[in-house]
């Protein structure tokens, strides 16, 4: 568990030096502003996943909205 | 922004080959074996004729603003921010199928070759090849495409040529069994996947050198990679029958490992492998590419790169989440394939279309 989060903060910090450097270098700031949110929800999304919190399924979700059109069609076919 | 790129129209082609070969190579022979049983690839054949009209309609769209990309047009088309609300509800498609081209890859590996392995780290590696190409950029993705090309074609006719002494003709019989509904049903199935994700080359589409020869190249590459689908399609039900075809997972490995010359030539399905990790990679880059760009013109950035590693970390764990099993991939995934893609496949076109036509006729 230890490891893994420290794993993902390490790719985190390996991605930020990869990036932030250029950005900074070229003064776009509103770049930088949504590079830090997305690496920070990649971050804290990946962190629990790896501590195996249950994420919802956004395919669940498709089924939900689509549910009506899926038995109408198929129920045509069975 | 696009970038200042272009691609040759063959390029182009070899690129829909590619993303229609993609990870139908995979999955097709079962999902259109399920419901058609042994009338399969006669499924397959009726998907490919849909297949090529929509190429005509994502083509017909691409040449309104030749030098624009689907995220760029649609709010020039439904205005700034309609634009780009449609936009905001466009972005988990790309995305998601990114996700599942993915996960096949990592299932593939997980349930056939490395069964020890943690999926994740087949994703993460996959991923790290993937993401250098598109932060190179389109060019370099086509010409990596050219040169795969043969290798792919190479592949393809060994299998086929080897396995072409087991084929039995009989288990093809009796055709139409069961009436149309069967096939249409399959060929529905095909027609969402892969056709209607060719809406993800709206963003390839700009790049083309010369926009006049898009068409041809668009039909080109649908028809060569949805032969080639159904060619392994109707090798899968003639070698290893309907019914086997049906409950394999993967029956196109399962065909390779049928291969057997002799006795002595076998067991040379990893070999065969090579061909679907070709083609999901570049179906993988091309929809990574459109979720990319996508994002990057909502939010008007100037810099799409920065995109690329961000949505990488969050990739990976929507490639674990969104499908939580096989029998889930193969169930429920591939109903709801039919109207997802049917959404911003079929529909979001014809209405920019549709819009676009009005706006045009108005003073």
């Amino acid at each position: 568990m230890m490891w893994i989060v420290f794993g993902i903060v390490a790719i985190a910090i390996v991605i930020a030096f990869l990036e932030v450097p250029s950005l900074l270098k070229r003064r776009l700031r509103k770049e930088l502003w949504v590079f830090s949110i997305l690496l920070l929800l990649g971050t804290g999304i990946s962190i629990a996943e790896g501590a195996q919190v249950k994420l919802p399924n956004p395919m669940d979700a498709l089924a939900f909205v689509y549910k009506p059109l899926i038995d109408v069609l198929f129920g045509f076919f069975k | 922004m696009p970038e200042k790129a272009k691609i040759a129209a063959r390029q182009f082609a070899i690129l829909v080959f590619m993303f229609t070969a993609g990870s139908s190579l995979l999955l097709a022979p079962a999902m259109l074996a399920t419901p058609a049983k042994q009338d399969a690839w006669l499924a397959g054949i009726l998907g490919l004729g849909a297949g090529l009209l929509l190429g005509l309609l994502y083509t017909k769209l691409g040449s309104l603003y030749p030098a624009m990309n689907l995220a760029q047009y649609s709010e020039k088309i439904l205005g700034k921010w309609m634009g780009k609300a449609v936009m905001l509800l466009f972005l988990p498609f790309p995305f998601l199928l990114a996700s599942l081209v993915l996960r096949n890859i990592g299932d593939f590996l997980t349930v056939y070759i490395m069964p020890e392995t943690p999926i994740q780290f087949i994703h993460i590696l996959m991923l790290i090849v993937v993401m250098m190409g598109i932060r190179l950029g389109i060019e370099t993705i086509a010409r990596a495409a050219e040169i795969i090309f043969p290798w792919f074609i190479v592949l393809f006719l060994l299998l086929a040529i080897l396995v072409s002494p087991q084929i039995d003709l009989q288990k093809t019989q009796p055709v139409l069994e069961e009436g149309m509904k069967p096939v249409l049903h399959g060929a529905l199935l095909f027609a969402a996947f892969p056709f209607m994700e060719y809406v993800v080359f709206l963003f390839i589409i700009p790049y083309v050198n010369r926009p006049e020869k898009v068409v041809k190249a668009f039909w080109a590459g649908t028809s060569m990679g949805g032969t080639v689908i159904v060619l392994l399609t109707a090798l899968t039900i003639l070698v290893i029958g309907p019914d086997h075809t049906a409950r394999e997972i993967y029956p196109s490995y399962v065909l390779a490992q049928k291969i057997n010359i002799g006795d002595f030539l076998q067991r040379i399905e990893a070999i065969i492998a090579g061909l679907w990790f070709i083609s999901i990679f570049f179906k993988l880059i091309i929809s990574y590419y459109a979720t990319t760009f996508t994002l990057a013109r909502i939010l008007n950035l100037k810099e799409y790169r920065i995109l690329v590693f961000p949505l990488g970390m969050l990739m990976v764990v929507f490639s674990l989440v969104s499908s939580p099993n096989i029998v889930y991939n193969m169930t429920v995934i591939l109903e709801v394939w039919v109207f997802f893609a049917g959404t911003f496949g079929l529909l979001l076109p014809l209405v920019l279309l549709g819009v676009a036509a009005i706006r045009k006729s108005l003073p």
